[in-house]
């Protein structure tokens, strides 16, 4: 019996579940994880209909996942079930482009001056939701075409060797902080390398095309495995890709047990930055050779969904306390609502922005001078909800090394 | 600066239930850092949380001290419980019966017939889990039985549900915390209720995150005391009662690892060195120099025999009466003997002790 058939079983329908999904909370009408999971999962294997639009409005924010007391999968029985699930036309086009980042952000960075110019215009946003149903509300992230790669060494660097997994954002959009990325790692000792990856599935999954996901996850598979193998570790900064990595890969390949096998090496060998350098910390090889803070900062952390579904505590919130002069407080403030493409969709905008709410009133009631998080579209949704400036952890971290680090 | 070994910790504990919440908290307070791993929030969603000390030994030595420390715990929360040891109260459940309690949340406490002798018992349209009539049928039967005066009407409101929904206490929760126009429609709904009655028992729908504030406020505004009955689950008072302590323990410093079981304890040479949690890809190695196990009434397993049992310092011994592991204790409904009645006296006893153990304060548990 597969593990998710008794994982179904498992389901004591207390509902633990539903006071967890940030969708229940903000949007009543929504049917919640356990209907959705569970309980129509019995009817699907009946092959008993029971489609409904409700699936897409799950986040996969994995909340339910960690709320069950008996470990029953029930997010992938929703993801399961949006992937058979009947679209418009309309969406289903619009869907397909939105489960191919990489795709778009190859396209849009052949001429990103462009792209970010058309895709900025109030008519081309008009187009787009007559069309595309894309809500013209938000704007889309800049592209840029900078190229992705460690400044020049420093020191003689010696140490280990980590491959780093960018992501589409990462790539495509925010290349400037994947060169943090790697200096932030050259700082804590590790000689870092780029890996000839694409995008990580997360979005093909959310939006319903396990086929695209499970192709993006043997390509990446086949590309880091041979790194892994010679006893590299794969380093993410990107939670989203980092929750893929560590819980997708295998699951996709499944069907094809060499390739999952080595999905299965390559998981257990991914670290989320912050993990990794907690663990350097725990072996006292943290780098603390902090400059002097010039001036107090103060900031508020929002732990992304795909953080808290990794296990891994709160290293990101844990490291920045040290470094002196950071007053940084947990929002803890539920999920940001924005889910990678979710919050661009047209008819989903509404239930992204009230699921956004608590954390949007957390924030103004902290009043940070900026909100940290590592989740590139959690940071867009903060700073749309509220205004204040949303930055990567690498970015405080980083500068808290400046001084030092220039010499 | 101070240096912090991120996943080594002074303390574990295993579990969020009302055992290891009250043991994590006592030993934070104690200056202890602190991981508290669970699976889910306990037996929150379930219930409500009265105090039943009737059935348990008053002369134990630290019962009135662990039960003082989570009154000003469930205060400090800003979800306060009423009552102590020598109180006596009959609260009112949706089956119509009274259970005796002596310590209760604030939004039960006042539920005893002697509170009030006008008692509205109010439904809502469309919610299947609380019948108001049958509810005021049962509590004049009960009342009449305790020989209490107290009379008891039933009345039913209509409150506007979202679009393609039926009347839901998660739905009318959530509202309450998120929609002030869902407060006043409810406020507004009870007020001509509360003009004719000293005290309003309905179904818990006033918020999962809400506290003393805001309910003693609607008390307020209506001029009438509220008891309100947890129904099916999830239990819209128990989940608040958790979100609020949750709330607590991380200002106080605890660390929360959610969602993921314990995989194994490492014990060599009856020393407790770490845990593994069953986390994505690998397990998460938590270490501390004391563990507890506030893990519920099915968690054999995890100790690796079927039986155990504890010693008069709540540390698991075999069946051989040996210690399992020297820097390991044991609270709540994992203990033998523990039954359902009275479990959450015991869990804020022994959860208390062990926390204060664990902080090498000298409580005493047993007598002699």
């Amino acid at each position: 019996m597969r593990k998710d058939d008794v994982s179904l079983d498992n389901c004591l329908k207390c509902s633990d579940c539903n006071t967890a999904c940030p969708v229940v909370t903000a949007h009543p009408a929504y049917p919640g994880p356990k209907r959705l999971g569970p309980e129509l999962e019995r009817m699907r294997r009946e092959g008993i209909e029971c489609d409904t639009e409700w699936v897409e409005y799950c986040l996969g924010c994995h909340r339910c996942d960690l709320a069950c007391p008996n470990e029953v999968n029930v997010s992938e029985l929703i993801a399961r079930a949006k992937s058979t699930h009947q679209k418009t036309p309309i969406r289903k086009m619009r869907d397909w482009w939105f489960a191919r980042p990489g795709l778009l952000g190859k396209l849009l960075t052949v001429a990103p001056g462009i792209g970010n110019f058309a895709l900025g215009l109030k008519p081309v946003r008009l187009l787009m939701s007559a069309f595309m149903k894309i809500t013209p509300e938000r704007k889309f992230p800049a592209y840029s075409d900078a190229a992705l790669k460690a400044p020049a060494v420093v020191t003689a660097q010696k140490g280990e060797r980590v491959v780093f997994f960018p992501g589409c954002f990462i790539k495509y959009n925010q290349p400037e902080l994947g060169c943090h990325v790697l200096q932030l790692l050259q700082l804590n000792g590790f000689k870092p390398e780029v890996a000839n990856s694409g995008c990580c599935g997360v979005p093909s999954l959310a939006n319903g095309d396990p086929a695209e996901a499970r192709r993006r996850a043997e390509e990446n598979v086949n590309s880091m495995i041979g790194a892994v193998d010679a006893g590299a570790r794969i380093v993410t900064a990107c939670s989203s890709c980092g929750h893929m990595i560590k819980t997708g890969f295998a699951n996709m390949l499944e069907g094809d047990a060499g390739l999952a096998a080595k999905a299965n090496r390559i998981a257990a060998n991914t670290y989320d930055l912050a993990e990794l350098l907690v663990a350097q910390q725990d072996e006292g090889k943290f780098n603390t050779q902090f400059a002097v803070a010039s001036g107090n900062r103060k900031l508020a952390y929002h732990a992304p969904c795909h953080q808290k579904s990794q296990g891994i505590g709160r290293p990101w919130y844990n490291l920045l306390q040290q470094i002196p002069g950071v007053e940084i407080e947990d929002l803890n403030a539920g999920c940001c609502g924005m889910s990678g493409t979710y919050g661009f969709k047209e008819e989903k905008y509404p239930v992204s922005m009230e699921v956004g709410s608590e954390l949007f009133a957390g924030i103004r009631a902290s009043a940070p001078q900026a909100v940290v998080t590592e989740c590139a579209t959690c940071q867009m949704q903060i700073e749309h909800g509220t205004g204040i400036k949303a930055v990567h952890p690498v970015e405080i971290l980083l500068d808290a090394y400046k001084a030092k680090a220039r010499v | 600066m101070r240096k912090v070994r991120s996943n080594h910790f002074d303390l574990i504990v295993a579990g969020a239930g009302i055992a290891g919440i009250t043991s994590a908290a006592a030993a934070a307070g104690r200056g202890l850092r602190v991981a508290l791993v669970s699976t889910g929030p306990g037996s929150f969603v379930l219930g409500a949380g009265c105090v039943e000390v009737q059935n348990m030994d008053r002369g134990t030595p630290s019962l009135e001290e662990a039960m003082g420390f989570f009154r000003n715990l469930t205060e400090l929360a800003g979800c306060g419980f009423r009552g102590g040891l020598d109180e006596t109260r009959h609260i009112p459940t949706i089956l119509g019966s009274f259970q005796t309690v002596s310590l209760a949340p604030f939004y039960m406490w006042n539920g005893d017939p002697e509170a009030a002798a006008q008692v509205a018992v109010v439904g809502i349209k469309g919610l299947s889990s609380f019948d108001c009539n049958f509810v005021a049928e049962r509590l004049v039967y009960h009342a009449g039985k305790l020989g209490r005066g107290s009379t008891y009407v039933a009345r039913e409101i209509e409150l506007s549900t979202e679009e393609g929904t039926v009347a839901g206490t998660l739905q009318f929760g959530n509202r309450f915390d998120r929609d002030p126009k869902f407060r006043k429609e409810l406020r507004d709904a009870l007020k001509p209720i509360a003009a004719k009655a000293s005290l309003i028992i309905l179904p818990g729908i006033l918020g999962l995150k809400s506290g003393q504030e805001e309910i003693e406020g609607l008390e307020k505004e209506l001029g009438c005391l509220l008891c309100e009955l947890p129904t099916l689950p999830p239990s819209i008072p128990g989940m608040r009662l958790f979100n609020r302590l949750e709330a607590r323990l991380r200002r106080a410093g605890v660390e929360f690892f959610t969602g993921f079981p314990i995989q194994k304890l490492e014990v060599e040479k009856t020393h407790c060195t770490g845990i593994l949690l069953d986390t994505p890809a690998r397990p998460l190695r938590l270490s501390s120099e004391t563990l507890i196990l506030a893990t519920g009434p099915f968690s054999g397993k995890l100790l690796g025999t079927p039986s155990f049992g504890v010693n008069s310092d709540l540390r698991p011994v075999d069946s051989a009466g040996a210690l399992i592991a020297d820097n390991m204790y044991a609270a709540g409904a994992i203990l033998r003997g523990n039954s359902a009645r009275g479990g959450n006296a015991m869990a804020i006893l022994t959860g208390y002790a062990v926390g204060m153990l664990a902080a090498g304060a000298g409580v005493q548990y047993a007598q002699g």
